[in-house]
């Protein structure tokens, strides 16, 4: 979780269990000690099944000394990339604007947001990719295999994101609102200039996080026939014969994206939180 | 007491809070340059009437008037009106993403229109003033209590309301920042500010109240002279309560 880096003085982990006591630690570390050796023994399992299967055989792994392999891969993680970065950027946009339209106090827009940012949420993003791919076309609305993939994926985001923002927004002291209203700026201002300004400092982390599941999300491009990583993925097995061997070696990949991405939300989350922290530490003089 | 327009004047305000009556016709009328200090026990609705006066809160009957005009319900004619009463709530509610400068600023450049040179001036001179000039480019969560509070009494300041509403400024603070408080208070009643100050803080109330307000269960008991007030309450209510924050 990345609510760690929030906070500076007392850390979740502090805050959440008390500290073990001496039975508690025996108990800790022969829990530890178990669960290593059986760990330890299904990775074992793993690899003697691959040997026994002859997964492990030079053929199905040869190829991944070529340049071509790796530049093939790294042009559908380029792909992949280019849909999850549109998407992201598209599903920020628009879920800030559902927030905004759902907490806007007029009822009919907020109705409407709610309704859409529901539905959003609650719909499959293959279902919307199915939309884009099948019926919409059919009204003759000619759209590539990148929008097609990159509009439900960043649709399908934008539902959660616009929950996101409003998590944020209500994270706000009302007192934050109030003083601003009470200095004489009108609600729409005050939304503008004091109250999202906190609130999405306090959704980062969440906001970036929540990339990680549009970068999976693009896995299902394979449904328009977008080059993703995992696409051209399915082209090597094909061209190779080599299934296992190629989805191990792309797990790995969207695994080290994944890792790249959440540590990116640490980081960030550290940055921002400085200014809350310091509440605790800087006592003035 | 003068015969002057009041500036705040409440006629027969009613307010429930569901089954909850917190202000029970409440009339109340407010001079120029008069400092009335409202107190009582907690749960007798003094926060609810000095948040009603700038619609906070809103209220279920009676009227609010302004210098003689009606408090505006919504809109643009209700921002306007709050920009001319100043308010300090008890936990300060500075702009914790917002540096003490920005703070004191953004009034005068949003609501106002002030160029931001000028509003800057205006803000460092207030700072100065509350004597927290030196943190200016800090931001809130870096000052203690005392000296937050004091920014937010800069930040409504600037706005040069024609009235101030305190809502139980030192509450939330340590003991040893009240009077840092309450000195900038006393400075801005010398000066002859208009200010309702909804308080716990009696000796305040003596020194530079021209007017108490005694509220329980959201409505006025008694009001009078703060020396009157304190040495002679009339009210057996008044008496109870006076005695209950004594005797230490």
């Amino acid at each position: 979780m990345s609510a760690q880096a929030t906070s500076g003085a007392v850390s979740i982990r502090d805050a959440l269990y008390e500290t073990p006591g001496p039975k508690t630690r025996v108990k800790i570390r022969i829990g530890t000690a178990v669960s290593a050796v059986a760990v330890a023994m299904l990775l074992a399992f793993v690899v003697h099944q691959f040997w026994a299967t002859g997964q492990l055989d030079p053929r199905y792994w040869m190829f991944f000394t070529q340049m071509s392999t790796w530049s093939y891969l790294f042009a559908g993680l380029r792909g992949t990339l280019a849909v999850a970065l549109t998407a992201g950027a598209i599903a920020l946009v628009l879920g800030l604007a559902l927030m905004l339209g759902r907490t806007s106090g007029i009822r009919p827009l907020a109705a409407l947001c709610r309704v859409v940012t529901d539905f959003f949420r609650g719909v499959p993003s293959l279902l919307l990719i199915y939309f884009f791919f099948l019926v919409v076309p059919q009204y003759g609305i000619k759209m590539s295999s990148f929008w097609m993939i990159t509009l439900p994926v960043a649709l399908a985001a934008s539902g959660v994101l616009a929950e996101v923002f409003r998590a944020g927004v209500n994270a706000v002291p009302r007192g934050q609102t109030e003083a601003a209203l009470a200095l004489g700026m009108r609600p729409f201002r005050v939304k503008l200039k004091i109250v999202l300004p906190q609130a999405i400092r306090y959704v980062i982390p969440s906001l970036i996080s929540q990339l990680v599941v549009v970068v999976k999300d693009t896995t299902v491009a394979y449904v328009v026939s977008y080059p993703d990583m995992l696409q051209n993925a399915r082209v090597l097995i094909t061209n190779y014969d080599a299934l296992v061997s190629t989805y191990l070696v792309v797990a790995v990949i969207y695994i080290l994206l994944n890792y790249a991405i959440n540590q990116l939300s640490v980081y960030v989350a550290r940055r921002s939180g400085t200014r809350v922290v310091s509440r605790y530490s800087t006592n003035p003089a | 007491m003068s015969e002057q327009t009041p500036i705040i004047e409440l006629r027969h305000v009613d307010k429930h809070f569901g089954e909850l009556h917190v202000l029970k016709d409440v009339s109340l009328s407010v001079g120029k340059g008069e400092v009335v200090v409202v107190i009582g026990p907690s749960g007798s609705g003094k926060s609810t009437l000095c948040r009603a006066i700038n619609r906070l809160e809103t209220i279920d009957s009676g009227e609010i008037i302004i210098e003689g005009q009606p408090l505006p319900e919504e809109g643009r004619e209700l921002a306007a009106m709050r920009a001319e009463l100043g308010m300090v709530f008890q936990s300060f509610n500075l702009f914790a993403h917002m540096s003490i400068l920005q703070n004191v600023t953004i009034g005068p450049t949003e609501v106002l229109g002030l160029p931001k040179a000028e509003a800057e001036e205006r803000a460092m001179e207030l700072l100065e003033r509350v004597g927290v000039a030196s943190q200016a480019h800090k931001v809130p969560a870096q000052l203690s209590g005392g000296q937050q509070q004091r920014v937010a009494i800069a930040r409504s300041l600037a706005m040069r309301p024609k009235a101030m509403l305190f809502d139980e400024p030192t509450s939330a603070l340590d003991p040893e920042m009240i009077n840092e408080v309450l000195d900038v208070m006393v400075d801005l009643a010398r000066r002859g500010m208009t200010m309702i100050v909804v308080t716990h803080e009696m000796n305040f109330a003596r020194r530079v109240a021209d007017r108490v307000v005694f509220m329980a269960d959201g409505a006025i008991v008694e009001e009078g002279a703060p020396d009157e007030f304190f040495d002679h309450p009339t009210t057996q209510r008044a008496r109870d309560f006076l005695d209950s924050i004594k005797g230490h």
